[in-house]
C-alpha cells in the first residue's frame, strides 16, 4: 500500500473518532517529520524534536481544516512545510522553503534508504556543528562551496579546507567501525 | 515532553470531526458580520428612502450584482486558502470577470453620457466618503471571517488576509449598497472598487499577524 492510502486510511478513521487510528497516524508522522526536519535544519539539531511535536500537535488540532476529497499527504507537508516557515520566521532568518511536493517529506519510501539516511545523520551529528552545516549544504544539498561560503560567512578556501577535513573525519570513523565490526573479539 | 507521551495525549483526545465545517463555519462568520455591518449602517445612515423605486432601476441591480459577485469569487477564495496548502483556483478568474465587467459598463455609460454630464459620473455626490463608509461597514465583517478562520490552518496567511478582506470589502459594499444613492455604474467601477481594495489591503498586511497559528 502506498503513504497516501495508508496515512489517508488512518487520517479518515481518526476524523471518525478512532482514537487508535489516530495514534497510529500521528506515531507514523512523527518518523517522516523528524526526517523532514532534520534533513532542513541539519540532523541532531535541537529544534527538530520541538519542530516534530509543535507539527503533529497542528496536524491534531487542525483536523477539521482536511477535506477528505483531497488527498492527505500534500495536506500533511503542507502543515510541516507552514511549521518550517514559521520556525525560520521565529528565528529571524529568512530562508525560502521549495515549495516542492509531498513527496519531500514522504522521501522514505524504502526502508534501506531509509536507514542508510539514519547512520549518515548520525554519522553527521559527530562532527563540529559548523562543519556538519557545511557539509549538509554542500554535500548533501548540492549547494556550491560560494554559496556555502556565503551562509557560514566564511572565506571560500577556509570552506574547501573545513569540508575537506570533514570528509576525512568521516571516513576514518567508517573505516574504523567497519574494522571493528570485522572483529567480533573487539566488541 | 517526549513525543510518544504527546502522541499518546493527542490520540486519547481524538472526537468525531464532522464533515464540512470549513464551510459551515465561514458561512456563520459571513452572516454574522453581515449583520454586524447591517446594524452599523442602520444606525449611522439609515437605508435610502427610495429604495423601493430605485429596486426597479438598473443602476441598483449593476451595483448589487458587481458586490455580490465579488462577494462570491471571495468566498471560494477563503474556502480554498483556509486549508493547508490551499491554492486560489477558479477564484482568481471569477474575481477578474467581475472587475472588467465592471469595468467596461462604466467606460460604456461614460462614453454614452452627455459631456456635461461625465463630471458627475465619476465623482457622483458622495466619492469622498464611499471608499470609507465601506471600510466601516465592512469592519465587523471582517472581524467575523478571522474569528472565523483563526479556527482554520491557512498556510498563506498574506493571500488568504487579502481574500478575507475582499471578501469584507465586497459583503460590506453589498450592505453600504442600501443606502448609498449613486446609480452610475462609473462611480461604481472606480469608488467601491478603491473601498473594497482598501478591505483587501489592510487584510494582506495584517493577515501575517491576525491568522498565524
Amino acid at each position: 500500500m502506498t503513504d497516501e492510502a495508508r496515512l489517508k486510511a488512518l487520517m479518515l478513521r481518526g476524523l471518525a473518532g478512532e482514537a487508535a487510528a489516530q495514534g497510529q497516524l500521528l506515531s507514523a508522522l512523527s518518523g517522516y517529520l523528524r526526517g523532514y526536519f532534520g534533513r532542513r535544519l541539519g540532523a541532531g539539531a535541537a529544534d527538530v524534536e520541538d519542530l516534530v511535536q509543535d507539527t503533529l500537535l497542528a496536524i491534531h488540532l487542525k483536523r477539521a481544516a482536511y477535506d477528505p476529497a483531497q488527498p492527505f499527504t500534500p495536506w500533511a507537508y503542507a502543515v510541516a512545510r507552514y511549521k518550517l516557515i514559521d520556525h525560520y520566521r521565529r528565528q529571524g532568518v529568512r530562508q525560502a522553503v521549495p515549495l516542492d511536493d509531498a513527496g519531500d517529506l514522504f522521501a522514505q519510501d524504502n526502508p534501506e534508504e531509509g536507514a542508510v539516511r539514519r547512520d549518515v545523520s548520525q554519522l553527521l551529528a559527530t562532527l563540529p556543528e559548523r562543519q556538519r552545516k557545511l557539509m549538509i549544504d554542500v554535500k548533501l544539498h548540492g549547494h556550491s562551496m560560494e554559496e556555502a561560503a556565503q551562509r557560514s560567512g566564511m572565506s571560500v578556501s577556509a570552506v574547501k579546507v573545513s569540508l575537506h577535513r570533514g570528509l576525512k573525519a568521516l571516513s576514518r570513523k567508517v573505516l574504523g567501525e567497519a574494522a571493528k565490526s570485522g572483529e567480533p573479539h573487539e566488541d | 515532553m517526549k513525543t510518544d507521551a504527546l502522541i499518546a495525549a493527542l490520540a486519547a483526545d481524538t472526537a468525531p470531526v464532522p464533515a464540512g465545517a470549513v464551510g459551515r463555519r465561514l458561512r456563520l462568520a459571513a452572516a454574522l458580520g453581515c449583520v454586524g455591518g447591517l446594524v452599523i449602517l442602520l444606525a449611522w445612515l439609515g437605508v435610502r428612502h427610495d429604495l423601493m423605486p430605485a429596486m426597479r432601476t438598473p443602476g441598483f441591480w449593476i451595483k448589487a450584482g458587481y458586490t455580490l459577485w465579488l462577494s462570491l469569487g471571495g468566498a471560494l477564495l477563503i474556502a480554498r486558502l483556509a486549508r493547508p496548502g490551499g491554492r486560489a483556483g477558479p477564484a482568481t478568474p471569477i474575481l477578474a470577470a467581475g472587475l472588467i465587467a465592471i469595468v467596461l459598463l462604466g467606460a460604456v455609460f461614460l462614453v454614452a453620457a452627455p459631456a456635461d454630464q461625465r463630471a458627475v459620473m465619476v465623482m457622483g455626490h458622495s466619492w469622498r466618503l464611499c471608499p470609507w463608509r465601506i471600510l466601516v461597514i465592512a469592519a465587523p465583517v471582517f472581524a467575523a471571517l478571522i474569528w472565523g478562520l483563526r479556527r482554520f490552518a491557512p498556510t498563506r496567511l498574506t493571500l488568504t488576509g487579502a481574500a478575507a478582506g475582499l471578501l469584507a470589502g465586497a459583503l460590506g459594499a453589498s450592505v453600504y449598497g442600501l443606502a448609498c444613492t449613486e446609480s452610475s455604474p462609473t462611480f461604481v467601477a472606480i469608488w467601491y472598487t478603491l473601498g473594497i481594495s482598501l478591505c483587501a489591503a489592510i487584510g494582506a498586511a495584517s493577515g501575517r499577524w491576525l491568522l498565524r497559528w
